[in-house]
């Protein structure tokens, strides 16, 4: 895992979240959970539901791990973890199909997916089963707001080129490319966002920083 | 990790293996309790919107406005007795009456009574499905029933619309686990409108084909389904061509086709032997 471990006193609340949705975006840096982000992201509106779900399940996840790390023995913390995960997810899960049914017929099927989502199960490894609970908490939202932001954005983008429409609302007759709503399209609408992001990033940094860590990611 | 799984480990002690099932057993309790907490806080707001969900899919079906009424018949087997009962109450109502009809198996009736609609049924009835009957003006305007066939996997459950005098007006399918691509096809609107217009007859004789589909009738099919204005037009041009050839297949899905088609078949044909003895005994309540 390329993720960089926080020694010493952990950092303030706004560079928690800041370091998800930039410098460790969980999509476009680390590069974690691309299979669903490339499934769901066919429109924005379905990328914003599964990225709601996954940040509650992440800030969920991550509060429940650093609250219960004591108890916790660690020959068995990633069959518990999961079992945290896989109980929050069920809980949210629940909760859609109970208040939102309509979206949840779209995107239940992904929703039951997050347990295996690379990106949370990381996060209470490499951050909350370490750092206390407001810390965790802010990395939890930063990390969930980072993916959340990733899936708008590949959605907003895949639906503009591949549907002609933002949010159903159709903008121009017809589809203008069909191939970023296609599978393969994903891959490289994903691809194309994470080119922007590191030029966001170099133009920023303006050289200060030598080139950008390799993002080496091979979770689902 | 995987680095842990090969190196040799010391063995566990006895005390810290407890410890490490304690640790498990706590996870596990834990997380069932907060699943039933959620559970339970949600469960009622799921049911009332699957209820809302069907509602306005019985609606829809039969073309009706929001203000026709709904009479939900739940029809159950007496194991022991060998008797059917088919109780009545106005779709969704938790208050006021319910009409309840018993038969045995033979079709003779063997009791009828009004029950309050909040008394459940006895838990020894084992629940055989459902139909909706839409009224106007005391008449039945329309049939929702629901059936159930043997998919590719699992049950596949459906939902047919009839007119009164049964031809079908509708068909979906509520519930498949079959393939996605392959046998959950038999969803797609183009599939499930080659039922409408059909009378009873024509369902009773229907045939499965693995021909393709001719391309007019299927963009008509889609046309109906998506209720685009000239939708009825296309459909009953073609449907005269149509109607006497079979079922078009789902490619690659032959078996969840003729499932649901059997389906179809022996929904209409158990509806409309069961109508004719129920009807009678429904008048006080349409």
């Amino acid at each position: 895992m390329s993720t960089v471990l926080h020694p010493g006193p952990a950092p303030s609340a706004r560079q928690l979240i800041l370091n998800g949705i930039f410098a460790e975006n969980p999509v476009f840096r680390l590069a974690l959970s691309l299979c669903p982000a490339v499934a769901v992201t066919t429109t924005v509106l379905n990328g914003l539901l599964l990225g709601v779900a996954v940040l509650f399940v992440q800030v969920l996840s991550s509060v429940t791990v650093t609250l219960a790390k004591r108890l916790i023995h660690p020959r068995v913390r990633i069959p518990v973890y999961t079992i945290i995960i896989a109980v929050w997810v069920s809980a949210i899960d629940m909760s859609l199909a109970a208040f939102a049914p309509a979206l949840y017929a779209q995107v239940g099927l992904y929703v039951k997916l997050i347990v295996a989502f690379a990106i949370i199960i990381s996060r209470l490894e490499v951050f909350a089963s370490r750092q206390p609970l407001v810390p965790t908490f802010f990395d939890g939202l930063g990390m969930g707001l980072g993916f959340l932001l990733a899936l708008l954005m590949i959605g907003a983008f895949r639906e503009l080129l591949g549907s002609g429409s933002f949010a159903g609302i159709a903008l121009t007759p017809g589809k203008p490319l069909l191939f970023f709503a296609l599978p393969a399209g994903g891959f490289f609408s994903i691809a194309l966002l994470m080119a922007l992001f590191n030029w966001i990033e170099r133009r920023t940094q303006g050289g200060k920083a030598g080139p950008a860590k390799s993002a080496g990611g091979h979770g689902v | 990790m995987s680095l842990n799984v090969i190196q040799p480990k010391p063995s566990l002690s006895a005390r810290e293996l407890v410890r490490i099932v304690l640790s498990m057993s706590v996870a596990c309790l834990a997380g069932a309790a907060v699943l039933g907490i959620v559970y339970l806080g949600t469960d009622r707001y799921r049911r009332a919107s699957a209820e809302a969900t069907e509602r306005s899919a019985i609606r829809e079906m039969l073309g009706l406005d929001a203000d026709a009424r709904l009479l939900e018949v739940r029809q159950y087997l007496v194991p022991g007795a060998r008797q059917v009962v088919y109780r009545a109450a106005p779709l969704g109502a938790t208050a006021g009456t319910a009409h309840e009809v018993t038969f045995t198996l033979d079709g003779a009736l063997a009791g009828e009574r009004d029950v309050p609609v909040a008394v459940p049924v006895g838990k020894e009835l084992t629940p055989l499905g459902r139909l909706f009957v839409a009224t106007r003006a005391g008449l039945p305007a329309g049939f929702v029933v629901q059936g159930e066939t043997r998919g590719y996997k699992a049950p596949i459950r459906l939902f047919v619309a009839m007119e009164p005098d049964f031809e079908i007006v509708d068909m979906r399918i509520i519930e498949t686990t079959d393939d996605p691509g392959l046998g959950a096809e038999v969803a797609q609107p183009w599939f499930r409108e080659q039922y409408v217009g059909r009378t009873a007859e024509e369902i009773a004789r229907l045939d499965v084909t693995r021909d393709p589909m001719p391309e007019d009738w299927k963009a008509a099919l889609v046309a109906f389904a998506r209720r685009a204005p000239d939708g009825p037009a296309r459909h009953r041009a073609l449907l005269e061509r149509e109607r006497r050839k079979p079922i078009y297949a789902v490619t690659g899905a032959t078996i969840s086709s003729r499932a649901v088609t059997e389906g179809v078949r022996k929904t209409v044909d158990h509806f409309r032997r069961r109508w004719w003895l129920l009807a009678p005994h429904l008048e006080g309540v349409l």
